[in-house]
């Protein structure tokens, strides 16, 4: 399924059971999925990445993440806001600085940039009623357990009642060892 | 390939009423402010130029989307058969496949949606360049060359909310 398709990459169809974890109230959906390093090599595989990409992206941990605003009014998805610790250890989400310079270390081709850049979730999205968002954050592929504490500012100005969302004892998946 | 280029992506239909104000938008369709579209020059697939700038004069329908993308899989097949219901109207789509190869998005629409005959945004750099919220994302361009309207992805498209809208643009 995921060398195929991104499931839930940018969509308002995500149907119960919800996989991997999720938090659900009458604002907010939100929606996690830790991927093995081969689910996402599959995936990026499948559209033609090079090798040399594909040893980077195993290296690291993918986190899907569907996000979705039950609510009447705004809600900011701001991944600045959110907090991961892995441990005592703060977690910085490898965004696009980070993967701009893995791309230019294995000069990557464009259009492979942008496949990518388009499977990330966005750092800032001004979420209407109604609208979902999703894609993928990643992490360092040595995390360990870590929790993700989402913190999500409602009102056009920011200014409304803030949602916390926390996720505890998330972990990045290995591929099972073949004998 | 020719003949449906000329019948499906520079179709042009005829409005008879006015331009919707936001009570009348469906769905995931939200009024933006208007500024300058950007730049679009992009060959199809099968080759043939296309400037968003020099088609003026009617609204236009542009749709970002990838085949890779699950919403944009179950979106396209409901924008194919949209757009014969507004035959007749002044609406030119402008369907922009962001960084796929052209046997990707063969193997794609030829299955779902074989009418439609992408433009080729093989870099994504015109997708870069427009800015859209996700994909699949939907702007509807003025008879100026402003974007008026953004569309949220995964729109059921040829359900009558969407097709009034459209039909209404003028």
């Amino acid at each position: 399924m995921l060398a195929g398709v991104l499931p839930i990459a940018a969509s308002n169809a995500l149907e119960k059971p919800y996989p991997g974890m999720h938090f659900e109230d009458e604002q907010l959906l939100m929606v996690i999925i830790p991927r093995t390093p081969e689910q996402m090599a599959a995936f990026y595989e499948a559209r033609g990445f090079p090798q040399r990409a594909i040893d980077r992206v195993k290296a690291t941990c993918f986190i899907t993440v569907h996000i979705d605003n039950k609510g009447d009014g705004i809600t900011w998805l701001e991944t600045a806001n959110w907090q991961l610790r892995s441990k005592q250890q703060a977690l910085t989400i490898l965004g696009s600085d980070y993967w701009d310079t893995v791309w230019e270390s294995v000069d990557l081709p464009q259009s492979y940039r942008s496949t990518f850049f388009w499977t990330q979730l966005p750092p800032v999205v001004d979420l209407h009623p109604d609208e979902p968002v999703g894609g993928n954050i990643v992490l360092p592929g040595d995390t360990g357990s870590f929790s993700i504490e989402a913190n999500f500012n409602t009102g056009a100005d920011r200014r409304g009642k803030q949602i916390q969302v926390k996720f505890d004892n998330v972990t990045c998946p290995q591929d099972p060892v073949t004998p | 390939m020719k003949t449906r280029l000329s019948t499906l992506l520079l179709c042009l239909l005829v409005f008879t009423a006015g331009t919707p104000v936001a009570a009348d938008m469906p769905l995931g369709v939200m009024p933006i402010n208007g500024r300058d579209a950007p730049a679009l020059q992009l060959d199809n697939i099968d080759g043939e130029p296309y400037d968003l700038a020099s088609t003026g004069g009617h609204w236009r329908f542009v749709h970002f989307w990838a085949s890779w993308c699950g919403p944009c899989r179950r979106e396209m097949p409901s924008i194919e058969r949209m757009m014969p219901m507004l035959a007749g109207s002044e609406l030119e789509f402008v369907i922009v496949n962001t960084a796929e190869t052209e046997d990707e998005v063969f193997s794609f629409l030829g299955i779902v949606a074989p009418e439609l005959v992408p433009l080729m945004d093989s870099d994504g750099l015109v997708t870069q360049a427009w800015a859209p919220r996700g994909l699949p994302s939907t702007f509807l361009v003025d008879p100026k060359g402003k974007i008026q309207y953004l569309a949220l992805g995964d729109r059921r498209w040829d359900e009558p909310a969407y097709v009034e809208f459209l039909r209404r643009l003028k």
